[in-house]
């Protein structure tokens, strides 16, 4: 079983020791095609802070969605490992993935995959069930986050009253409601109009702000760049440039804002 | 707890139906079926669940009512001579040749029976006055179902073994499995056929039906009494319907036809199913992501697997109520019994149950890491 080491993490960030949330260390994917073998990622390290939005960007097909499919535990790599909250994900069996991504994971995709016979109350309480959690205190979360992207009013909607802008906030409400440690999202605003992605992209980086989680956020978006607390662009499988523009305070002071690598 | 299986099935009916309609009509085929079965191949044994006799004695070895020879009428005396037995009345089986004006030769099983009031063979079916009318000679009872085979109606006469006989009445539910029925007098049916014996069958009555099965053990294996063999009234209506249900190869095929239904509708049930999980795959592949486990998504199938299934079985159920009202007021041999009730129910469930484990493979497009490419 996993065991992260939460309670580290929190007394470090206390002393302002900045310990990274998720590690990926020398890791390796490549993809088989026919007789063909195309090498995504090769021998890639890096590490995310807690309390910040992360953005890794960069064009189609340079492996950004590999990379955040193998570091949120949705594949695994041919090599190397990934520390997801002190845990190594290789070592977990599939279950005990599931389980760990139940627990501290949460999930925000481009295409929101709302189930269209359900309100956005429902959609939001579907996790909490299988996490335990029943009842009042089921209710009380789902309001608290609905509340909290804004979408208490549309509670008993379906997706097919609701615009783009609003399912993807539902869509993060359901993430959010098992207060994860790390969320992950997939082009979070591509399919948005300007409002509706602005909105998205203030709530991600106040949940990273007030919710002292870990955002990775994969995404061409330019407008994302903007609101990042640190980017990272990718080509060709690797990481080629990298900045920073808030963020974790202790991360800004070691690092230094505006920083080009 | 959301609801979720049970809220997609309600609000998306239309994407289900058809898998409905497949449970209830593959419910509404084997349920039919059954009762078909129970009502033509029951029909064998009219003659033993239609009377109030507790005991059977035949030839020994007799797999049929319809199969009968004749036994010595010594056997009465037996019968008699134990305490347990309380009214004890012979059944005599001719099988004879039917004519009458307009009609061809049509083979007909002529039952002899006590005629009196308290007569125990056909007394279900047949009335005091109606024994009494049979009393006089060359008077018999035929069945309404038959009317159309036999060229006659009621009050008309006919020639049986070229003997005149007249019908007194017709009455409903006298259908016979492999030929016509005709009731008359013991005396009336020895005189059509004088080689046929006396007697084919004893029928007793006992103090205490519930000591049928230990008179009938006692009563048998005393060969100074000729060849016979007791049997208590169901076994002997059992024998009947069994032999003619899997002897004649009938029986097996209607299990054969059983399989089949609920195969097909499996197969046909799960398609609509495997659609409908693989047009959710996206939803599912993100409640994955986000930590729900396979056999909680699995477990969400086989809901909804369950509820086309309790769907399907009403649905069927009163259709094959209805159907099976409308056959039996044709005179169609229908009956359908708890039991077998039960199992075409249980079959209609396992059918949709296989639907929901075929559909699961729906699930295997409802990969996460997919999401993201």
């Amino acid at each position: 079983m996993f065991a992260p080491s939460l309670s580290g993490l929190a007394a470090s960030v206390a002393s302002d020791k900045v310990v990274p949330s998720l590690v990926a260390e020398g890791i390796s994917k490549s993809f088989v095609s026919g007789i063909v073998r195309t090498q995504i990622l090769e021998r890639f390290s890096f590490s995310i802070l807690p309390q910040e939005l992360t953005l890794i960007s960069g064009p189609s097909g340079c492996g950004k969605s590999t990379l955040l499919s193998i570091l949120s535990g949705l594949q695994p790599a041919d090599g190397g490992r990934v520390l997801a909250l002190g845990q190594d994900l290789g070592q977990l069996k599939s279950r005990n993935l599931e389980h760990f991504r139940l627990r501290y994971t949460g999930f925000v995709f481009q295409g929101f995959n709302l189930f269209s016979a359900l309100t956005a109350c429902e959609q939001v309480k579907l996790p909490l069930a299988y996490m335990g959690i029943k009842g009042a205190e089921a209710n009380r979360r789902v309001m608290a986050v609905l509340e909290e992207v804004g979408m208490s009013q549309h509670a008993h909607l379906r997706p097919t009253a609701l615009s783009g802008g609003e399912k993807q906030r539902v869509a993060i409400a359901r993430a959010l409601v098992k207060t994860p440690k790390l969320l992950f999202a997939d082009e979070p605003t591509s399919a948005l109009d300007a409002s509706s992605g602005q909105v998205v992209i203030d709530l991600l980086h106040r949940i990273a702000r007030d919710h002292g989680t870990t955002v990775l956020c994969v995404s061409h978006d330019p407008r994302l760049i903007q609101h990042a607390d640190r980017v990272l662009v990718m080509e060709d499988g690797a990481i080629n440039r990298e900045w920073r523009s808030g963020g974790h305070p202790a991360a800004r002071a070691m690092v230094g804002a505006d920083t080009l690598k | 707890m959301v609801a979720l299986a049970r809220k997609t099935l309600f609000r998306e009916w239309r994407r289900f139906l058809p898998a409905v309609l497949t449970v209830c009509f593959a419910g509404l085929l084997l349920i039919v079926q059954a009762a078909l079965v129970l009502g033509i191949f029951g029909s064998a044994a009219i003659y033993v669940t239609a009377s109030s006799g507790d005991l059977w004695v035949g030839y020994p070895g007799t797999q049929s009512v319809n199969l009968g020879r004749p036994i010595y009428r010594d056997v009465e005396m037996l019968l008699r001579m134990n305490p347990a037995v309380t009214r004890v009345e012979p059944f005599l089986w001719v099988d004879a040749d039917w004519h009458a004006t307009g009609v061809g030769g049509v083979a007909v099983s002529v039952v002899g029976i006590d005629p009196s009031v308290k007569g125990m063979v056909f007394d279900h079916m047949l009335s005091p006055t109606l024994r009494q009318d049979l009393q006089e000679p060359g008077s018999i009872v035929v069945g309404k179902a038959d009317l159309g085979q036999l060229g006659v109606q009621a009050g008309d006469h006919a020639w049986i073994n070229g003997h005149r006989v007249h019908i007194v009445a017709v009455i409903p539910g006298l259908r016979a499995l492999g030929g016509v029925n005709v009731i008359s007098s013991l005396d009336t049916a020895h005189n059509l056929d004088p080689h046929a014996g006396f007697v084919t069958y004893y029928v007793a009555k006992l103090a205490d039906y519930a000591q049928a099965p230990v008179v009938a053990e006692n009563l048998n294996g005393n060969p100074a009494f000729g060849p016979y063999q007791v049997w208590t009234a169901p076994a002997f209506a059992l024998r009947s319907q069994l032999f003619w249900m899997f002897d004649t190869g009938a029986g097996i095929a209607v299990v054969f036809l059983a399989v089949i239904v609920v195969l097909v509708g499996a197969v046909i049930a799960s398609q609509t199913l495997t659609a409908v999980v693989i047009s959710l795959a996206a939803e599912y592949a993100t409640l994955n992501a986000l930590g729900v486990g396979m056999p909680s998504l699995r477990w969400v199938v086989m809901e909804q697997a369950t509820w086309i299934g309790g769907l399907g079985l009403i649905g069927g159920g009163l259709l094959s109520a209805v159907l099976l009202v409308v056959a039996h007021g044709q005179n169609v041999p229908v009956a359908m019994t708890p039991q077998v009730g039960l199992i075409c129910g249980g079959l209609v469930l396992a059918l949709a149950l296989i639907s929901g484990l075929l559909a699961m493979r729906g699930l295997l497009r409802a990969d996460p890491a997919s999401l993201l490419r």
